[in-house]
């Protein structure tokens, strides 16, 4: 058990500094460079430019600037960023907020309602309900996010009013205790039915197709023909034994929780991760997205290895595997 | 002849006999025609403008036009061809990178297989759709370029299914043989591992179709396409200013993504079936 711990630690150790490398270089090999942008268009001052350089250290040789780059993470400290002029920590902070609101809702409503259609699903295999869960699946799999998203809008929002149309809550009023809570619910609720109609497949489509797999196994028939109550072989063996993928998915998906979805946010509005990295692209914020993405691959790796571990503590055949 | 008619029937009872199968080819059958046909079933180019900005559908511009007076049908099959080239092409180079790397891991094994499964799960690991937002945004988003992004950092999964099947290839008699006769290396990679255990990574890369249309589409709508060609994304990203005026420019266009992803969709799921022998006996 300790060498596999091991192990996967150091796969995504490894994971975090490959991207860490690969970004540094992809971002110094870019053109246009962020100091340009700031010494502003029209007739920039060289002295402006040379002191910009001198302040974010662009002057350097690339080696330089990664070990710096580095030293200074390793302390704790991501830098400022460029656009924003503040601590890219502290950004990242103040949007993860909102972005977990709306993705972990999200997720945990997906994974509910996922995993129990795909149960039903499977234990009802070939009937009209199942056809139908698993035609929507394909449909709901195949639509581009934002697209739902704007459709939500225009039928909700724009046609029928019963949503805002976008943003965290009414800047209009400014609403404290319960009101602001049910206020941000009201915001919520689009974003949050857009992003578990797109996640709800990929439970789904999981959970039936490991029920079935478990289904076929020869310990199922086996119960079967010594006379077993139905419902007990359901209950203690198949669902027990297909819950497992479901965990790892469940697991990766909240990896990528803090950094919201992109398009969601964007087509909302919504003020969270996903938009700042999305800003930080479009102005060359380079600190700042370095920052993010390291960020992001850190939780990735550190979800993945707590994924294994919890995979081999519920599984017993791995758990005994690695003794 | 006869035996390439009997193998034409055998085809088609095969699709015939999967109905995920069936739906995909029928309709992409029907995006083929359509996409063949265009310029006869349509009068204006996509690149057109006129004055009649934002028509609601009428019978001369059957889904209506956009806030530059173009028309949104010839707009949209027109689309078709770059959704379906940006997804062919870079799944093809997905599919072609990851059979190679794949193949030589698990043929080769020992040091090699180690080092090329550490990259593999490393590259698994990495968060793509950031990674691809990125490399677009700073190296300018051509179709080339979105082309080659989305095939190199596709290309683990079917590294990891191709390295499964040759490793279990590699313990068949007829490998074996073959390196008992003394064939080199590259032949039979190439002439056995890789033509036998290519099923997985054909269906694979046809769900990876879908999956790199969508990110195309994604990224257009981002505002990060190509603004020289016509794309389903982009429509939409025009289409979300006049939503609440003419929606049927939104509407249209991602219905459009809907229906080509689909079929992708439908089809890898089948093929996936049907080329797999262990899940067709679970369907029974």
């Amino acid at each position: 058990m300790k060498k596999y711990v091991f192990r996967r630690l150091c796969t995504g150790f490894l994971a975090v500094a490959v991207v860490f490398v690969l970004n540094f270089f992809i971002i110094k090999a870019a053109p246009g460079s962020p100091v340009e942008i700031l010494a502003g268009r029209d007739n920039p001052s060289q002295q402006l430019i040379d002191n910009l350089n001198e302040k974010y250290g662009f002057n350097q040789p690339l080696y330089i600037q990664l070990v710096k780059y580095v030293s200074n993470i390793l302390k704790g400290d991501l830098g400022d960023s460029i656009i924003y002029n503040e601590n890219i920590l502290k950004i990242i902070m103040d949007k993860m907020g909102t972005s977990l609101l709306l993705t972990l809702t999200a997720i945990i409503f997906a994974v509910i309602i996922g995993t129990a259609a795909g149960l039903f699903s499977a234990t009802h295999q070939r009937g009209i309900v199942d056809k139908v869960f698993t035609s929507t699946s394909y449909i709901l799999n195949s639509m581009p996010s934002f697209w739902l998203a704007i459709m939500f809008i225009m039928v909700f929002a724009t046609h029928l009013g019963w949503f805002p149309t976008s943003g965290y809550s009414d800047i209009r009023h400014t609403y404290t205790g319960i009101r602001h809570v049910l206020d941000v619910m009201h915001h919520l609720f689009l974003p949050v039915l857009t992003m578990t109609l797109l996640q709800l497949p990929i439970y789904f489509k999981i959970a039936k197709s490991s029920v079935i797999q478990v289904l076929s196994e020869d310990f199922i028939t086996t119960f079967k023909a010594t006379g077993m109550n139905k419902k007990k072989i359901y209950n203690k063996y198949v669902f027990r034994n297909a819950i497992l993928p479901i965990i790892t998915v469940f697991g990766i998906s909240l990896a990528f929780v803090i950094t919201g979805s992109v398009l969601v946010e964007t087509v909302f509005s919504w003020p969270g991760t996903g938009r700042v990295m999305m800003n930080a692209i479009m102005n060359r914020d380079y600190p700042l997205i370095m920052g993010i993405y390291l960020i992001l691959s850190l939780s990735i790796s550190i979800m993945m290895l707590l994924v294994d571990l919890v995979y081999a503590y519920i599984d017993p055949r791995i758990r005994n595997s690695y003794k | 002849m006869n035996n390439i008619k009997n193998k034409f029937k055998k085809a088609l009872k095969t699709i015939n006999s999967n109905s995920q199968l069936k739906w995909g080819c029928i309709l992409l059958c029907f995006i083929i025609i359509m996409i063949i046909i265009t310029p006869f079933i349509t009068k204006y180019s996509p690149y057109e403008i006129s004055c009649d900005m934002l028509l609601p559908p009428n019978p001369d511009n059957i889904l209506g036009t956009d806030g530059l007076g173009k028309d949104v049908f010839s707009m949209i099959l027109y689309g078709a061809r770059t959704s379906i080239t940006i997804g062919l092409i870079s799944a093809l180079i997905s599919g072609v990178i990851g059979t190679f790397i794949g193949g030589i891991a698990g043929f080769v094994g020992g040091k090699v297989d180690a080092v090329i499964s550490e990259i593999i799960n490393i590259f698994l690991m990495i968060p793509t759709f950031f990674l691809i937002l990125m490399i677009v945004a700073i190296f300018g988003s051509s179709m080339f370029n979105v082309m080659l992004v989305l095939g190199l950092t596709s290309w683990p999964s079917n590294a990891r299914l191709m390295r499964v099947e040759a490793l279990s290839l590699k313990e068949r008699t007829f490998v074996k043989s073959s390196i008992a006769i003394g064939e080199s290396n590259w032949k039979i990679l190439f002439n056995y591992i890789i033509p036998n255990g290519i099923y997985p990574i054909i269906s694979n890369t046809t769900l990876s179709i879908s999956g790199a249309i969508l990110t195309e589409a994604s990224l257009s709508f981002l505002g990060l396409g190509d603004p020289n060609i016509v794309s389903w994304g982009q429509m939409i990203f025009d289409g979300k200013s006049y939503m609440a005026t003419a929606p049927w420019i939104t509407t249209f266009s991602g219905l459009a993504i809907l229906i080509l992803v689909v079929s992708f969709y439908l089809i890898g799921d089948g093929l996936n079936v049907v080329l797999n022998p262990k899940l067709k006996n679970v369907n029974k």
